[in-house]
């Protein structure tokens, strides 16, 4: 067998591994479609803000009605200690 | 022609991934490193992706506008007597008024959302919602009532038990009933939710009379929101009002990739894998020398030995970057991004669980693409180069 077509089928092998994931994907994509409608109905009903992802502060927990200065909030230009913070941005206000 | 052509570039392929694998250790090597940059980068990117996107589907139906009090640069509570101001806005249909916070559990380091709010009119006096696996929301006319989400229940160690306490800041316990349980699809909104009425919400965190956390406002027409909002911050001083646009802006960059030091990481270990990639190639062997001194002898020119590199670096790099990418889906849409869930989860103890679907996007493809193989192309083209270029009588 050439390399050429080693490569090949490798590529094809992955692009059907690709098609699976991509399948998957979209099964859970319509899934969560479905759940939409619910989650939707509870923010209203609740009149929530935010996603409850990280609860370890609350200018993770509730990023869009935290304090302005919420980060650094410890003292001006504290070094902010919590681990989420490094993925979390702080919130630009208009 | 074009069959001689595309002949003579197979056979040229076909060289390069022979060449490739006869130095199996270090492109193997190059591969690995190779994958696992393209999919932490495209793993992050998938992540941040996601969650941004559920944040605008789920969150749009978020209060119109939220207002506020603020004090040093802080929110604190604010009277319930500043919706009598509002009152006269035309276009504002709805004030209600909301008492939420933080509560600390000592025992196990969990913060809970408490939320405390008045019935609901127009859906059976606040005991119908969305979201509910069973029970009700509590009633304002019945005290010590709170729906709870399974993860809290974990929490609270309750078990088939409906009752429980929450202490006072004076450390007098408060006694609740569990009415209510959020099912755990929900789990991405309501994961450390206790919902309860808002007069035991007071009780709980011992607010004042006449003073709530915010106040909700619903207004009748959305193009209006804006306009009401600016209206509301004239009648109000010192307050903060916030609207649903501005909840749906902040999620647009809150996950992004560009700030934090996650990224920053990534970029790192990006620039450290471009200058692997620079200095495997441009360390040329003896053995390499000589192969294209052969080559050259035996009529290939310099521009078939800049192809042959170039193939070497496309084949290598494009199924580097199919595996990562593919992995990356993997690791997000199978594993719910198990790598960089302690990163945004951080020390939370409640941890929601939810999944991570995001979607089919050419543009994330085409930036992770443009992010790896095309800086490894370029690091390779120098080197490539000076391959070519090597004289044959120097080295034989």
């Amino acid at each position: 067998m050439r390399p050429s077509t080693g490569l090949l089928m490798t590529l094809m092998i992955l692009s059907m591994l690709g098609g699976a994931v991509a399948h998957t994907v979209l099964i859970k994509r319509g899934e969560q479609a479905e759940n939409l409608q619910i989650l939707q109905g509870v923010v209203a009903s609740l009149g929530l803000s935010d996603l409850a992802l990280s609860t370890e502060a609350r200018y993770t927990r509730h990023p869009a009605v935290s304090d302005p200065v919420v980060v650094s909030m410890d003292h001006p230009g504290a070094i902010d200690h919590f681990p989420s913070t490094f993925f979390w941005a702080p919130v630009a206000r208009p | 022609m074009t069959g001689n052509r595309l002949g003579r570039l197979l056979n040229i392929l076909d060289y390069a991934l022979s060449s490739l694998g006869r130095k199996s250790l270090k492109n193997g090597g190059v591969f690995i490193i190779f994958t696992l940059v393209v999919f932490l980068f495209a793993s992050f990117q998938l992540v941040s992706r996601a969650l941004t996107e559920a944040a605008q589907t789920v969150l749009a139906t978020a209060p119109d506008i939220t207002v506020q009090q603020m004090s040093a640069g802080r929110q604190v509570s604010i009277a319930s007597s500043a919706k009598i101001p509002l009152a006269p806005i035309f276009g504002i249909k709805k004030i209600e008024e909301r008492i939420w916070g933080y509560y600390f559990d000592e025992s196990n380091g969990a913060n809970y959302t408490i939320i405390g709010l008045p019935a609901r009119a127009g859906d059976s006096g606040g005991t119908q919602l969305f979201g509910l696996a069973e029970g009700r929301l509590p009633v304002a006319s019945e005290r010590g009532q709170v729906a709870i989400s399974d993860n809290v229940r974990r929490q609270l160690q309750l078990g088939n038990r409906k009752h429980f306490s929450l202490f006072r800041p004076d450390l007098s316990q408060a006694s609740f009933a569990t009415v209510g349980l959020f099912a755990p699809k929900t789990e991405i909104l309501t994961a450390d939710l206790m919902v309860m009425n808002l007069a035991d919400a007071r009780d709980l965190f011992a607010i004042a009379d006449g003073f709530v956390t915010d106040l909700l406002v619903s207004v009748a027409n959305p193009n209006e929101i804006e306009t009401i909002a600016r209206k509301i911050s004239e009648k109000l001083p010192g307050s903060r009002v916030i609207t649903r646009n501005q909840i749906l802006k902040t999620y647009k960059v809150v996950f992004n990739r560009r700030s934090g030091l996650g990224t920053v990481c990534l970029l790192t270990a990006l620039a450290a894998f471009v200058i692997l990639a620079w200095d495997k190639a441009s360390g040329l062997s003896r053995e390499e020398r000589k192969e294209v001194a052969i080559l050259k002898i035996l009529g290939w020119q310099t521009s078939d030995i800049m192809l042959l590199r170039f193939c070497e670096s496309l084949s290598l790099s494009l199924l580097a970057f199919i595996s990562g990418y593919l992995l990356a889906w993997v690791h997000v849409v199978f594993w719910g991004g198990a790598l960089f869930r302690p990163i945004f989860l951080g020390w939370s103890v409640i941890r929601p669980v939810f999944s991570l679907a995001p979607p089919l996007a050419a543009s994330d493809l085409l930036l992770v693409f443009s992010l790896s193989v095309v800086p490894y192309l370029c690091a390779t083209a120098v080197p490539a180069w000076r391959a070519a270029t090597v004289r044959a009588d120097s080295v034989i």
